[in-house]
């Protein structure tokens, strides 16, 4: 086939996959903790079959990786003990069968057992003994100083973790608000307990997508695919005049 | 196209959010009802290039991958167990907890069931019982020729005989707590059975430590709030909007390709 119609799809790929994206954000545009996304993309040049007059090299478009925007997103104040936020830098840390994922959505709860819990059940983890953190059930009050200590009826009984990540590049997304991160022979590449986080008692981190931009990315998005179509069928339409013509010549 | 099912999932999620906001709403002047609220979670993410792979032969990976997500879910619709506001009535058996924990109530099938809302009456028998004739544990009878009632906040029923000075002690109201009262199981008419996320019941004296106390003549009213009620329904809707643009505009990029030749 022809370059010009390749060139053309690559495009409609990239351009599909960005719209799977923006409309991944407008649907978690109410996920508290959900960090906004954003397709990065790349040149893929190639090389053009041999001949002299021509460009040497063709650019075709290719994914090259995922922009999040790890931004603050806006603080919405609930009043609940449980409900905590991060202002700045960390994430909270789960333990999910075993394996330590982190989040940024702080809508935690006690369990059965009195444990410090996110909505699954998956217990949240202490900052010294990243442990599961056993709160009293029977306690008058709770509160969560900043720095996240968590002080009932006067006497200490936790200190929720925020981690620090030294390569955000490396986290995996899990759903559910989770990300993991790959075990690695570095040990600077694995994720900090932080000494003076921020956290705040009674709020929500609302997720950072802002509507306007997705809508108006979400309208370029669809513009340029209708306007690489309608390059493909000029393109489509140049070839077959072509063939009309060279025809009629002999 | 993904975006199509993406936005579906969104639409889903915000027309269940809205569906919570409604009852939350409906119930406004619950007796003891305890908002609710919708949580989200996104969904799966899909690897198209996943990372840390190896991306030459020289052993550089890639750093960032590119995974697509594929929209959203409900991860919980959650019961805000809060405080309401406690509204006087005057009425000798309205009973409000100020505090926490739950009146026990026997059902009529022998189990029991547990509810914040205290508007009790009295049955033909002169039992203290539910709106719709539960007895409330522990079944306090209170004598036909009772005066007057009263109940003081360590929850001690006394009543004043007819003909006599002194008032008579003739009973003695529980409460119970939970670890996790969000984790009861809500039956409707105000009642809650217990779980096995709510952890065992817990019986004990109103006003004693970790229980809350009584309030004779007193209803605690729903803890739901208006405004942030509509604000919620408002975002609610925008957000449902936005999702239907998606379709909308991925809809048209098909149209765009279907209508090459």
């Amino acid at each position: 086939m022809d370059n010009a119609i390749m060139i053309g799809l690559t495009r409609q790929m990239t351009l599909r996959r960005s719209m799977d994206v923006v409309a991944n954000n407008i649907a978690n545009a109410n996920t508290a903790g959900f960090k906004v996304e954003s397709l990065l993309l790349e040149n893929a040049p190639a090389q053009t079959a041999e001949h002299s007059d021509g460009p040497s090299e063709l650019q075709y478009v290719n994914t090259w990786g995922m922009g999040r925007d790890f931004g603050q997103g806006e603080l919405e104040f609930t009043g609940r003990t449980f409900d905590l936020a991060i202002e700045g830098e960390g994430f909270f840390a789960v333990d999910a069968n075993g394996t330590e994922q982190y989040t940024r959505d702080g809508r935690f709860r006690t369990d059965a057992e009195g444990q410090l819990v996110a909505a699954d059940g998956a217990p949240v983890l202490d900052a010294d003994t990243r442990a599961p953190i056993l709160l009293n059930p029977n306690a008058e009050t709770t509160t969560i100083v900043d720095g996240g200590v968590i002080m009932q009826d006067g006497i200490q009984v936790g200190r929720v973790g925020v981690f620090e990540m030294p390569n955000r590049s490396l986290m995996s997304k899990e759903g559910n608000g989770r990300y993991t991160v790959p075990a690695s022979d570095n040990p600077d590449d694995q994720p900090q307990a932080m000494l003076d986080p921020s956290v705040r008692q009674g709020f929500v981190e609302r997720s950072n997508v802002q509507s306007i931009l997705e809508l108006t990315d979400m309208m370029t998005i669809m513009r340029s695919y209708q306007s690489v179509s309608k390059f493909l069928s000029d393109a489509e339409d140049l070839n077959q005049r072509s063939i009309e013509r060279l025809g009629r010549v002999s | 196209m993904r975006a199509l099912n993406t936005a579906a999932t969104g639409m889903q999620a915000q027309q269940l959010n809205v569906e919570v906001i409604s009852n939350n709403l409906a119930n406004m002047n619950t007796t003891g009802f305890k908002r609710q609220r919708a949580e989200f979670q996104d969904l799966l993410y899909q690897n198209v290039q996943a990372m840390g792979m190896d991306s030459s032969d020289a052993g550089t990976i890639v750093p960032t991958g590119v995974q697509v997500g594929l929209g959203v879910q409900a991860a919980s619709i959650y019961r805000i167990t809060e405080q309401g506001s406690l509204n006087n009535t005057g009425n000798p058996f309205d009973l409000a907890i100020s505090g926490r924990g739950y009146f026990r109530i026997n059902m009529p099938d022998g189990s029991d069931a547990y509810t914040r809302a205290g508007n009790f009456a009295i049955s033909p028998e002169g039992q203290i019982v539910t709106a719709d004739g539960y007895t409330v544990a522990p079944g306090i009878a209170i004598p036909q020729d009772a005066r007057e009632v009263a109940i003081n906040a360590q929850g001690q029923v006394q009543a004043l005989i007819d003909g006599q000075t002194e008032p008579q002690t003739v009973g003695q109201l529980e409460l119970v707590t939970f670890f996790n009262e969000a984790g009861l199981e809500a039956t409707g008419d105000n009642l809650y059975l217990e779980s096995a996320a709510s952890g065992a019941a817990n019986v004990g004296t109103p006003d004693s430590p970790g229980f809350g106390a009584i309030r004779q003549g007193f209803v605690e009213s729903a803890n739901v709030n208006a405004v942030s009620e509509i604000t919620a329904l408002i975002q609610a809707q925008r957000a449902y909007e936005m999702n239907a643009r998606v379709i909308t505009a991925s809809d048209e990029m098909l149209a765009a390709s279907s209508n090459l030749r």
